[in-house]
């Protein structure tokens, strides 16, 4: 089957010869067919996701990971030499917080994971309109140079964080509430204020195994399909992040003997069946579901 | 019992107490707005109480008055009982205004040829030699002055009985009056002397909300007055499920009642500006909506709002003004409009007859605006329809500074950037109090085009313009600032507001979608399209197109009929060939269920965007915003 449409390619990061300090530098897009078949891009890239405030984030997580995950510039380092993650997704958990101000500190932070790891970054802001406009400024200049992914861009509140993105050199993430309409428009709104197409990309938002995975699944069929049927405003690379399958019941109340194997098997299904649905970036948290979902792409490529 | 006095005007009335000042103000026949219909909703029938006692619970509706109203005694008409003698002031903008009322001229050039006809006669007494009876002498003589002929006209009792003394106490010298009904001609009427000129007749606009009547001469056609009144089943409930649940629990007299008041108030109104006997009217036309038909009728509507959604009737009906206590001479016709569904009423069959699209060739898309909406799109060989909620927000209602098309509403707006102005008219030209419905699609339009809001109607807070500000809940913008209104506050629209607008206009193009796709025609086999509704008069076309309210034509090619119901019902009165068309039109017009249509969601979230998320469907917006886009940047 050969389709008319042509995935953008996003280029996310930079060497020393571009600008920035990177170690190297990741591309996604360029796929001409669907997921793992002829024509389809390069294997899809594994985000292991770290945060600046561990208060919210999942305990089963922590205690595996140790130590580092105070630290968010030894979390990025330990992610690239012994996780093996593509990229580095770095949640400023920190801006969160109610009466949130430290903007300083934001910059420490992203200035402590970029000495820490010359892998690709992708720095996830804050999520309050009053203070979205300082910290995503802050993000933005503090990784100047670096060609990171900014999120997150939503249809209420992008101007922000697009703002920077333009400013630094940076592309976004566009997230949209698992609607294929929803998600055209957002990338239509970005533009139309000045983001060009290949900095875009898109995360149709995904829910939990069992807890709407189904919903996201085919949203990204969707969107892909139609992209590759040629409508350029979805011709954009695919994030995806289950992130709350952590935080689910049958995780939570598992018994303590099988939650570990349990938390990474849940989020290793929604990742890889997103993978398979076309995302071409699956963030996970446990550092075994990464390592599972190597084995299992190179697998289904052929090659494990 | 206490005494309320209403102030401006005096107005004095006794009611019991505990009784609300609303009631008593429609006691004293003053009209309030009262949207909600008395529920304490909608807040728009405010009063300010000047002395005496009454029971108002100020916190519960305190979101609907700033703490000065409150100081001066404002209080909601609907919540606030009478407790003692009372002297209460009625605002103007809490009275109902005329509203502003079009007759189509599209209406006027039809031939008067009227369903009912009078006929002068003058007969000699019987003799010996010509003892033929009194029936026949009548019906020779209108047969002789080209009237049907003598075995064509059905006599009823009434009449028969009447009709020794009626011929005999004039000198054998008669008007008679004929009408055509379903099964034929029928004698409706006879009386002395020559009153040939006193033939009338009523087209009746049936809504929801609003009722409409025209009386015209049934002689010549000219129209003779035109009233309005609000539909008094509002006090029911606002919309038609509740008036229907109130019909379920046993209050279908009640609901037949109150519409045939209505009714007869407005023809009151319109034969006292007539100067005419409302005993003359001898044909009424009435077109509404199926489930208005259905109470007008005292006909059960029970089974249309659960599914499977099935009407009682749906063909036209033709009965006499007695059964349903309309006030006409008591033998008048009264027919009323046939229906497609449910959803689809005698008032869209009266915008199909008005545009005429039926007649014709070329593919013509109806597009009747309301709260509820209904879209036909069609020729003279097939037709479709859906109709689906649009909300009110295009009405002016669900809008901070919403109102209907009454003196003082902005109808018009242009906003320029350089230097930035923003130019508005109103209704009368008189200070703004509000936003009617197409002066928010100027205004939806115009930021858009002056790239102060997106595509998705936010606005953008990040703009240096001191008239976009956060307001106390949404981001808002200022229309008119306060010193410039009747009302003594900046007149905004909210982020809110635009939503809720956005969410109606796409309803409606989304439906627009549903049966072009239906039909497998796109945007250029359009010949015309067609806009009815209270607000289709003054809609600016370009803007409508602007923000994607229709899909996009050539303006040339949209026209507006304003109240195609009345107009319809109005063409069906003067000409009964037009009126017999009616049935066939109605019968073979096919009904699309948008909510079993799986598509429409999807159609319906890429048309909440503006004017559509896919712009090829708007080539000449999409060059416009560029260029508005390219100014902005300079």
């Amino acid at each position: 089957m050969t389709w008319s449409g042509e995935i953008d390619r996003v280029h996310i990061g930079a060497t020393k010869q571009e600008g920035g300090t990177r170690s190297r530098v990741c591309t996604v897009g360029g796929a001409k067919n669907l997921p793992f078949l002829e024509g389809a891009s390069e294997m899809p890239l594994i985000a292991l996701e770290i945060c600046d405030d561990t208060g919210s984030w999942s305990p089963i997580v922590l205690a595996y990971t140790g130590d580092v995950t105070r630290d968010a510039g030894e979390w990025a380092k330990k992610a690239e030499k012994e996780f093996g993650a593509d990229l580095v997704r770095l949640h400023l958990t920190s801006t969160r917080k109610r009466g949130f101000s430290d903007v300083r500190g934001v910059r420490t932070t992203i200035e402590a994971v970029l000495q820490g790891t010359g892998l690709p970054l992708i720095i996830e802001g804050s999520n309050e309109p009053s203070v979205d406009s300082e910290v995503f400024s802050a993000c933005g200049e503090a990784a100047a140079g670096e060609r990171a992914l900014l999120g997150t861009a939503e249809a209420d509140r992008y101007r922000s964080v697009a703002a920077a993105a333009v400013a630094f050199g940076h592309g976004v993430i566009a997230q949209s509430p698992i609607d294929i309409n929803l998600a055209k428009q957002l990338n239509i709104l970005l533009h139309e204020i000045g983001m060009p197409h290949d900095r875009i990309v898109i995360d149709p938002f995904t829910g939990a195994l069992g807890y709407g995975f189904e919903y996201s699944y085919s949203v990204m069929e969707r969107i892909r399909t139609a992209a590759l049927k040629g409508d350029t405003d979805l011709a954009m690379p695919m994030i995806s992040a289950a992130a709350d399958s952590l935080n689910i019941k049958e995780v939570r109340e598992a018994p303590q003997e099988v939650r570990d194997e349990t938390a990474v098997m849940w989020e290793f299904c929604a990742a890889f069946s997103a993978a398979v649905a076309g995302a071409e970036i699956v963030c996970v948290r446990h550092p075994r579901t990464l390592e599972k979902l190597k084995k299992g792409f190179a697998h289904l490529a052929g090659e494990g | 019992m206490p005494v309320v006095t209403f102030l401006p005007s005096y107005r004095k009335v006794e009611v019991e107490r505990g009784t609300t000042v609303l009631e008593a103000a429609q006691k004293a026949n003053l009209n309030l707005n009262v949207v909600c219909g008395g529920q304490g909703k909608c807040g728009k029938c405010v009063i300010y109480r000047q002395s005496g006692e009454t029971e108002f619970d100020r916190e519960k509706y305190a979101l609907f008055f700033t703490p000065e109203e409150l100081e001066r005694g404002a209080s909601l008409a609907c919540k606030t009982l009478v407790l003692g003698d009372l002297y209460v002031e009625i605002p103007e903008s809490t009275l109902i205004q005329e509203q502003k009322i079009l007759m189509e001229s599209k209406a006027a050039d039809v031939p008067v040829l009227p369903s009912v006809t009078k006929y002068y006669v003058e007969m000699s007494p019987p003799t010996l030699e010509d003892p033929s009876p009194d029936l026949t002498r009548l019906l020779w003589r209108i047969e002789k002055q080209g009237g049907p002929s003598v075995r064509k006209i059905f006599a009823p009792l009434p009449i028969l009985r009447e009709l020794s003394r009626t011929l005999r106490e004039n000198n054998w010298m008669v008007t008679a009056t004929v009408a055509i009904v379903p099964g034929g001609y029928r004698l409706i009427h006879i009386e002395g002397g020559d009153t040939q000129a006193r033939l009338y007749g009523a087209a009746v606009d049936l809504g929801t909300t609003t009722i409409v009547v025209t009386v015209r001469s049934l002689i010549d056609g000219a129209i003779l007055a035109v009233a309005s009144n609000y539909n008094r089943q509002i006090g029911t409930g606002e919309d038609i499920l509740s008036r229907v649940n109130y019909a379920r629990k046993s209050g279908l007299a009640r609901l037949q009642q109150l519409a045939a008041e209505s009714i007869n108030r407005a023809l009151h109104s319109a034969c006292n500006m007539a100067k005419i006997d409302m005993d003359d009217i001898f044909e009424l036309e009435i077109a509404g909506n199926t489930v208005m038909t259905h109470l007008l009728l005292g006909i059960d509507p029970e089974y249309m709002i659960a599914e499977p959604y099935v009407p009682v009737v749906r063909r036209s009906i033709y009965t006499t003004a007695e059964h349903l206590s309309l006030d006409a001479h008591r033998t008048a016709g009264v027919y009323f409009f046939p229906s497609v569904s449910n959803f689809i009423g005698g008032d869209v069959v009266g915008d199909i007859l008005t545009c005429g699209m039926g007649e014709r060739e070329d593919v013509s898309l109806l597009v009747d605006m309301g709260t509820n909406f209904e879209v036909v799109l069609g020729n003279k060989d097939w037709m479709f329809s859906c109709a689906g909620a649009a909300g009110p927000a295009l009405e002016g209602a669900e809008v901070l500074f919403g109102m209907r098309a009454n003196p003082g509403a902005i109808e018009k707006v242009r906003i320029e950037t350089r230097p930035f102005q923003v130019h508005y008219e109103t209704i009368n030209q008189i200070k703004p109090r509000g936003i009617c419905g197409s002066g928010m699609i100027d205004l939806l339009a115009e930021l858009l085009r002056s790239c102060f809001i997106d595509r998705t109607g936010r606005l953008d807070i990040t703009s240096s313009n001191p008239r976009i500000r956060q307001g106390e809940y949404y981001p808002e913008f200022v229309v008119v600032p306060k010193d410039d209104t009747e009302i003594g506050k900046d007149i905004v629209i909210t982020e809110n507001d635009i939503q809720n607008l956005i969410m109606s206009k796409a309803a409606i193009l989304a439906a627009c979608y549903t049966l072009m796709d239906a039909a497998g025609i796109n945007k250029d086999d359009i010949g015309m399209i067609y806009l009815a509704g209270a607000f289709g008069n003054y809609l600016n076309r370009l803007n409508a197109i602007t923000i994607g309210l229709i899909p996009e034509v050539p303006v040339d090619r949209i026209e507006t009929i304003g109240n195609g119901a009345l107009a319809g019902a109005n063409i069906a009165l003067i000409n009964r060939d037009r009126r017999n068309a009616l049935d066939t039109i109605a019968h073979e017009i096919a009904y699309i269920e948008l909510n079993a249509d799986p598509t429409f969601m999807d159609r319906y979230t890429s048309s909440c965007f503006l004017p559509h998320t896919d712009l090829s469907l708007f080539p000449t917006v999409e060059k416009m915003l560029a260029e508005c886009r390219l100014r902005k940047e300079e």
